[in-house]
């Protein structure tokens, strides 16, 4: 007879089920419904680092939105360690911590240890036991010098740490981090990121539901990734089994100068699949196909006449180009809402 | 120890009122423009008066309010209506400052009901409010004559307290309705503007016999023929007891209709998918 620890654990810590949600927008007769979440399903056990990757506007921030009890979905079923969250969200809510992109979430006029301790009152957190764990967090994320000064004199990423240390404040057993490097420079979230995996996820075995659109940041971190796109989860697999949907695939990637028409290129002998990035002037063409140096010559005959060639490189298949393999859509682009009249 | 749920929200009432002042705190100006405020307001009033009658006092208002004290009357309504104009832009405005400064979805996601931290935001406004309009009755008690004895205190007092049950009951409906329409200012302009025409904040509605019917619906308008009553005139108890009983019906009324009119309205903004939009 299995024991009732066991099949605490048993239990996923987080269990989304045919999740929908419209959104009405605009109106009178040019009223629309947009479909955001169109039956997203996904479980996350116990302990994991789960990605959620997707478009602008695929649904990622929906969905973390619908389990954090912010709305409530049209359709379907969330439940917290098997807890409904709208049923029972005094339990759900007390279990999870959330944390969205941007800066302009906390009370800049309040220092970051004000702050954190109006959020540990909401959470029940008082006294000597509250104090103790906002030094701690301050601490843990080298807040301790600043601590007493008002927020408004932080940096980007500072703000970013104190809304990291509030997510975490009535240690929760679910984070959920909807996009937490966005907007940041690079040396603060290098520190995000090994933050919320070495720290929180390895050392703490926190359940962490991460959104982003960061390729790398996904496959540095996650141990799972769902694709979301268009409100639907389109796949679930670790980061190594992605890669190998498209086997034996090469990606030839080429820096130009100018924007080239690539559509042509499509018509290429070995070609599956092409996607360009126009970004200050420079375009990177990204091909997939079986052997790079078959086609090489013909690619760069086809874009020298429109183009200046920057440099020419062969890669491996990154998640990006296993998300457009998959999708047809780049997580660079904006995802165009599924509407209904 | 595990907290109970009631420890949890008292603890929490706590913390949003010592943040909403902390705020406050780091905006001094504001503080000393409120302050002077409600003064600077009622002195054209107060001049305007003196210009029409050639004095303090007119014979013509005593016939309609009972006190020819002219002056006296529209100060106490400066006083009064600074409890009630607080309580629409503080606790009306509140949810919207939240929402504002990207905090509303973090309330909102805690086991903390928002209508825990509007009550937190209520006795602040209430205990400025108050520290504002003790402020306001020691200047026109030095320079305007009236005389506040304690006999006249503690019954003014307990209709304040009543008057202002039932307003922060219409203020936590308020702070619903702005988290659906995401607009503030031009609905407590117009609210300000009703109230002025609708009740003896500035002139005596029986003037009129639309607004004087009209004001019977307004819990402040109770109040300040009361406490002018109180003060000006040493009404007995008798009428007291009548206004109390008409106030505490309405706080009834306010306070329940502005408990599930918040609930269905911030339901509905998560619903719709609002709750954190400007």
């Amino acid at each position: 007879m299995k024991d009732k620890q066991s099949d605490r654990l048993n239990i996923p810590a987080l269990d989304c089920q045919k999740v929908v949600k419209q959104f009405r927008r605009g109106r009178g007769f040019k009223k629309k419904v947009i479909r955001a979440l169109d039956g997203a399903t996904l479980t996350v056990p116990q302990g994991e680092l789960f990605g959620l990757l997707g478009p602008n506007g695929a649904g990622k921030t929906t969905l973390v939105r619908c389990i954090a009890t912010l709305l409530i979905p049209d359709q379907g079923t969330i439940r917290i360690f098997g807890n409904d969250v709208f049923q029972d969200s005094l339990f759900c809510r007390q279990r999870i911590g959330l944390l969205t992109s941007g800066e302009r979430t906390l009370y800049w006029k309040l220092s970051a240890r004000d702050n954190l301790k109006f959020f540990a009152a909401l959470y029940g957190l008082t006294g000597k036991q509250r104090d103790r764990r906002i030094d701690y967090l301050l601490d843990l994320l080298g807040l301790r010098e600043v601590a007493n000064e008002r927020l408004e004199r932080y940096s980007s990423g500072m703000k970013q740490k104190v809304s990291l240390a509030r997510a975490i404040l009535h240690d929760p057993d679910i984070l959920l981090l909807d996009e937490p490097t966005l907007g940041l420079d690079p040396q603060f979230g290098r520190f995000i990121r090994q933050f919320i995996k070495e720290e929180l996820n390895q050392k703490q075995g926190k359940t962490i539901l991460l959104t982003t659109h960061y390729m790398d940041e996904a496959d540095e971190l996650c141990a799972r990734i769902a694709f979301i796109n268009r409100g639907r989860i389109v796949d679930i697999k670790t980061p190594a089994e992605y890669k190998r949907e498209i086997p034996h695939k090469e990606v030839l990637e080429i820096r130009c100068l100018g924007q080239p028409d690539v559509n042509g290129l499509k018509n290429l002998n070995g070609i599956e699949q092409v996607q360009a990035n126009f970004n200050d002037g420079i375009t990177t063409v990204r091909i997939v196909l079986p052997r790079a140096e078959k086609v090489l010559s013909e690619v760069i005959e086809f874009l020298r006449p429109q183009a200046r060639l920057l440099g020419v490189d062969v890669k491996e298949p990154t998640l990006e180009d296993v998300f457009i393999y998959m999708t047809g859509t780049s997580l660079g682009a904006d995802t165009q809402e599924q509407t209904e009249d | 120890m595990a907290h109970r749920r009631w420890q949890i929200e008292l603890g929490a009432i706590a913390a949003e009122f010592v943040k909403t002042m902390r705020i406050w705190f780091s905006y001094p100006i504001i503080m000393v423009y409120w302050a002077v405020f409600p003064l600077l307001w009622v002195l054209p009033y107060v001049f305007q008066g003196r210009a029409l009658v050639g004095s303090a006092s007119s014979e013509a208002f005593r016939q309609l309010t009972g006190s020819g004290n002219y002056l006296a009357f529209v100060l106490i309504g400066a006083m009064i209506s600074t409890f009630v104009f607080s309580a629409l832009w503080g606790v009306g405005n509140s949810l919207r400052e939240e929402t504002y400064w990207g905090t509303m979805e973090y309330i909102i996601a805690s086991p903390t009901h928002p209508l825990v931290i509007l009550i937190g935001k209520t006795l602040a406004e209430w205990a400025w409010s108050t520290v504002m309009v003790i402020f306001q009755a020691a200047i026109i008690a030095l320079f305007f004559g009236v005389q506040f004895t304690l006999a006249k205190i503690l019954p003014v007092l307990l209709l304040v307290v009543l008057l202002m049950i039932g307003f922060y009951g219409f203020a936590i409906a308020f702070a619903g309705f702005t988290l659906l329409i995401k607009e503030v200012h031009g609905w407590v302009h117009t609210l300000e503007w009703v109230f002025f025409l609708f009740s003896p904040i500035r002139y005596p509605v029986q003037v009129n016999p639309i607004t004087a019917a009209l004001s019977t619906l307004i819990p402040l308008t109770w109040a300040l023929v009361a406490i002018r009553g109180i003060i000006l005139l040493n009404k007995t108890e008798i009428n007291l007891f009548q206004t109390v009983l008409v106030l505490a019906l309405m706080d009834i009324v306010l306070l329940t209709a502005g408990y599930f009119l918040f609930i269905y309205l911030e339901r509905k903004t998560r619903r719709d998918g609002t709750i954190g939009m400007h």
